[in-house]
């Protein structure tokens, strides 16, 4: 399947939630959302249009945060599509609501950007801390630029 | 010479600690036990379980979680309880050294002295590692070192 193919398929079934949608390669498709409308934009391209939810990543930028949730079209005709959607968040308080009530397997991934970039996700059924040390303080993000856990954090055990 | 120390310079039981290794190095250790090395020709063999074992092999740069596992098998094992670390990550942290979950390095984790030999390589060669083993083994019992201890381990230089 093409790559307009797969972009008219979200686009007919998102409507104009859906914004900036576009192609680099044949398989890699980009769109951006509004962090308002991720919860319907993810149900929709995971239980309506059938896609498997890859995993989703977090980066801190200059200005704002992204959250990027990769969905597999499995169930297109080969070459298998992979589709992502980017939010942008506010640099100061990053706070998105949490996509699990539409795509339950994104939990673990979305506590682990909690973590390590100190993302909210709001509606999150279970924000236990999942990957650091349970003496590890709570408001020291160490994937966030620069070294943020230098002289907040004893070396020694 | 006691019964125990007669007993574990014999066959040594060996125990696997992957405190967080890259596996590399847990690789090159099964590549010991395989019939190409057969470490099994001197005795040692791989346990299920700390209690049993006289010697612990532990590799990786250890983060704050796996350096209190590491300290609480240290102190599980039946004494005297050679300690043989494997791998630059092992003796130094190696490139990991600045990340943020690094604690102390191993031979600081654990008793002072409680490290008999230092394995380094990236991963070290299955050679190297018997070498060590030999020689570890040679300085639990320094009268009565094994026949070839000292060849094995020009050979590999």
């Amino acid at each position: 399947m093409s790559s307009e193919q797969v972009i008219d398929r979200l686009k007919n079934a998102l409507g104009d939630k859906l914004k900036g949608t576009f192609a680099q390669t044949a398989l890699r498709i980009y769109a951006e959302a509004d962090p308002a409308d991720i919860v319907e934009v993810t149900r929709v391209i995971h239980n309506d249009l059938g896609a498997r939810f890859v995993i989703a990543s977090g980066m801190e930028m200059e200005t704002d945060f992204e959250v990027l949730y990769h969905f597999a079209f499995e169930n297109m005709p080969p070459p298998c599509p992979l589709v992502t959607v980017r939010v942008h968040l506010d640099h100061e308080k990053p706070l998105v609501d949490s996509i699990t009530s539409g795509v339950p397997a994104a939990a673990w991934i979305e506590r682990e950007m909690h973590e390590l970039l100190g993302i909210e996700f709001k509606n999150h059924p279970n924000m236990k801390p999942l990957l650091l040390a349970e003496d590890w303080p709570k408001d020291v993000h160490p994937l966030r630029r620069g070294r943020p856990w230098e002289g907040k954090v004893d070396r020694k055990i | 010479m006691g019964v125990t120390v007669k007993a574990l310079m014999k066959s040594p039981w060996v125990f696997h600690v992957s405190a967080g290794s890259c596996n590399n190095c847990d690789i090159e250790i099964l590549d010991c036990l395989c019939p190409r090395f057969d470490i099994e020709r001197f005795g040692a063999v791989l346990i299920g379980s700390v209690r049993h074992a006289d010697a612990l092999i532990i590799t990786g740069a250890m983060n704050r979680k796996s350096a209190l596992r590491v300290r609480q098998l240290y102190d599980q094992a039946a004494k005297p309880c050679l300690v043989i670390a494997i791998g630059a990550c092992a003796l130094g942290q190696g490139v990991f050294r600045d990340s943020y979950p690094m604690v102390q390095p191993l031979d600081e984790v654990l008793p002072p002295g409680a490290v008999t030999v230092y394995v380094p390589g990236c991963p070290p060669k299955p050679e190297a590692m018997i070498a060590g083993v030999v020689k570890a083994l040679a300085q639990l019992q320094p009268a009565a070192k094994p026949e070839g201890a000292e060849k094995e381990a020009a050979d590999v230089q």
